[in-house]
């Protein structure tokens, strides 16, 4: 019986899981500088700013961060006499929800500055700033061990990064790839600290959720006085171009979030991480046996009905594959590959194609 | 689509037809891929040389440089030619399917834009019906005397004549695939004029009907399969033949508007009216050998 189709077994078809990671190098020029902040996009509702790689106008542009800042009600820094004060507890507790979770009786529980949430300590919630990358950035998830970002933490920054004759500080999620958090509803996180030698609780500057995508930062990047206070700035007088702002403490209070968030991005001299793709496959083995495909059907194969490959009846039939094609049991074709040039198939030989769909 | 890189390693391009990524998205347990087929369409034998001066080495050197293109995500647009599995390595002859030009509705279709022409509806039947092998579409029952033939078998006679020597059972296709563009019209029954039932329409409205041998008896006419069949097309062993009628689709029948959006105006029969027309194609693939022929059409709509 001539036969088109051959059934795969289940011996023929196997499933793998491959992570692939991209390096993301996001530099300061980009967030601020080079586009002049026509990739910075600004709402009315003022909660938070976007930032793309182009200007935000043109449908070349992706969108890579979100930045917005905010801090408890229960902040040293929340008064009503503050700018946009119900706005950024808001925000506040809407990253504390999604990030770390509601306590026993329903209440928003804080950001935990060494993760230790049930144990107590010190809180992240005077002043803190969010670092929101897109999807198309971090993708299924931040790669462990891969983040590093660097802050001006001095000086008065210029419209064009870098600046680089100020002071900078940079903090990781050093030693992540090994010892990292899962108390967040969010998925595993780990903790930024300012040095990679010695992480300790007092260099914690923040939090890094890798599934969320989401980088928390304390004020206390601008800190010069005690970790995990406000903030305030170490040297120089302005946190960003144009906003008049001795401390962070003081913008934090006195600004408003869009202020706030153009001061960060302005402050922000490079990102760094790595992001993972979590590739999920299936290979079908498609074995072509010495016996089977060795005749075609396509209309150049026969003259009158005769095979043009063979003389005689004693030469073998040769066919020649560039095409392998997927099938349902009702005959749909479902995926399709393409050899990169035409491979010969006949008696004598057998083939083997590895097809491979990633999902 | 672009070529793909042949200048290292062969490598292999896999995509999703849309069709699967319909199916996928459906989430019902369609996607399940359960055979594999393998196709050769970039190839054209007639560059396989048997009488190079250099010997059988290389024979295939102009084919095996074949530029193959990426991967195409239409459904119906790739493995349009099947690589065939036949135990015998000795066969010199294969079967084809033609179209059967001296009988049936496919004689002397020639004359007619090279188609088949499909008369939607009453006004444009009573127009033009008058002695031409066109199909008439609100009253196909009338068309089931001389329905469209498609004949299988051997074109030669260089193993035997047809009307003597049986093709090998081997070769015989006993299961066509039909496929039709849905909007258009449908395949019908070549005894009963009635509609047949698709065994499924994919994304782009290609409704596909599988018409086997051994249930669909009646798209095979009684006396005329095998050596019984006239041999006015293959002169060599014959297999089966396939009788099919094609109707046109509600829409075309009751509206004008496909014929706007897709079709076009032309002039038609001997008074030279202008009618509306709709060109397609209607594919039949041999389930079994592989082999395929198209079947132009053209709906015709007046005025």
């Amino acid at each position: 019986m001539a036969t088109t189709f051959k059934t795969l077994t289940a011996n023929d078809v196997t499933n793998t899981r491959t992570l692939l990671h991209e390096a993301i190098p996001l530099t300061g020029t980009i967030v601020s500088g080079t586009y002049t902040d026509q990739n910075v996009k600004t709402y009315t509702h003022g909660m938070f700013e976007s930032t793309f790689d182009y200007p935000y106008l043109s449908s070349s542009a992706n969108h890579i961060i979100d930045i917005t800042a905010g801090y408890s009600s229960t902040s040293v820094v929340s008064s009503s006499a503050a700018v946009q004060n119900s706005k950024k507890i808001n925000i506040y507790n809407q990253m504390a929800s999604v990030l770390v979770g509601h306590d026993v009786t329903g209440g928003i529980q804080q950001f935990d500055r060494d993760g230790d949430i049930a144990g107590g300590g010190t809180k992240i919630e005077d002043a803190v700033f969010f670092v929101n990358f897109s999807r198309l950035l971090a993708k299924d998830e931040i790669k462990k061990g891969s983040f590093t970002t660097t802050f001006l933490t001095g000086g008065t920054p210029s419209t064009v990064q870098p600046n680089a004759n100020h002071s900078a500080l940079t903090i990781g999620d050093y030693g992540a790839a090994t010892s990292y958090l899962v108390n967040s509803p969010a998925g595993e996180y780990a903790i930024l600290y300012t040095s990679s030698a010695t992480p300790n609780a007092n260099s914690g500057r923040g939090l890094l959720y890798y599934q969320a995508g989401v980088a928390v930062f304390s004020g206390s990047v601008f800190e010069s006085g005690a970790v995990g206070g406000a903030g305030g700035v170490l040297e120089g007088t302005q946190m960003g171009p144009g906003f008049a702002s001795a401390s962070f403490q003081n913008l934090m209070t006195g600004s408003t979030i869009e202020i706030l968030a153009a001061s960060i991005r302005n402050r922000i001299q490079d990102i760094s991480f790595n992001n993972t793709v979590e590739l999920n496959s299936t290979i079908y083995f498609c074995r072509a046996n010495n016996n089977e495909f060795n005749y075609s059907s396509n209309p150049t194969y026969l003259n009158s009905s005769e095979i043009r490959v063979k003389n005689t009846t004693s030469d073998n039939p040769v066919a020649y594959i560039t095409t392998v094609g997927l099938y349902s049991s009702d005959n749909e074709l479902l995926a399709v590959a393409k050899l990169s040039e035409p491979l010969k198939k006949d008696p004598n030989t057998e083939l083997t194609i590895r097809v491979r769909l990633d999902y | 689509m672009a070529f793909l890189d042949n200048s290292g390693d062969i490598i292999l391009d896999a995509v999703l037809t849309d069709t699967g990524r319909m199916r996928l998205a459906k989430g019902d347990g369609s996607f399940k891929i359960a055979k594999f087929a393998l196709g050769d369409d970039e190839i054209n034998y007639e560059l396989f040389d048997k009488n190079h001066p250099s010997g059988s080495a290389y024979y295939d050197t102009e084919i095996l440089q074949t530029p193959v293109l990426e991967a195409f995500t239409n459904n119906t647009s790739v493995l349009k030619s099947k690589l065939l599995s036949i135990s015998r390595t000795n066969l010199l002859y294969l079967p084809v399917m033609l179209k059967n030009t001296l009988s049936g509705k496919l004689k002397n279709t020639g004359g007619d834009c090279n188609s088949l022409i499909v008369l939607v509806d009453k006004t444009t039947r009573d127009q033009f019906e008058t002695n031409r092998p066109y199909l008439r579409g609100d009253t196909l029952r009338d068309d089931t005397a001389d329905p469209i033939l498609i004949d299988q078998g051997i074109a030669n006679n260089a193993i035997g004549n047809g009307d003597d020597v049986a093709l090998d059972a081997d070769l015989v296709e006993t299961q066509y695939i039909i496929e039709i563009d849905n909007r258009l019209g449908f395949l019908a029954d070549p005894t009963t004029a009635t509609a047949a039932t698709p065994s499924f329409v994919d994304d782009d409205n290609i409704a596909s009907y599988y018409i086997s041998t051994t249930t669909n008896t009646n798209f095979f006419p009684t006396g005329q399969q095998g050596t019984a069949m006239s041999g006015d097309m293959l002169a060599g062993p014959r297999g089966s033949r396939l009788a099919l009628l094609i109707g046109p689709s509600t829409n075309l029948a009751t509206s004008t508007y496909l014929f706007t959006q897709l079709g076009s105006t032309s002039t038609f029969g001997a008074a030279a009216d202008t009618v509306r027309h709709i060109d397609t194609t209607i594919r039949i693939t041999g389930a079994t050998t592989g082999y395929r022929v198209d079947l132009p059409i053209r709906f015709i709509k007046y005025p």
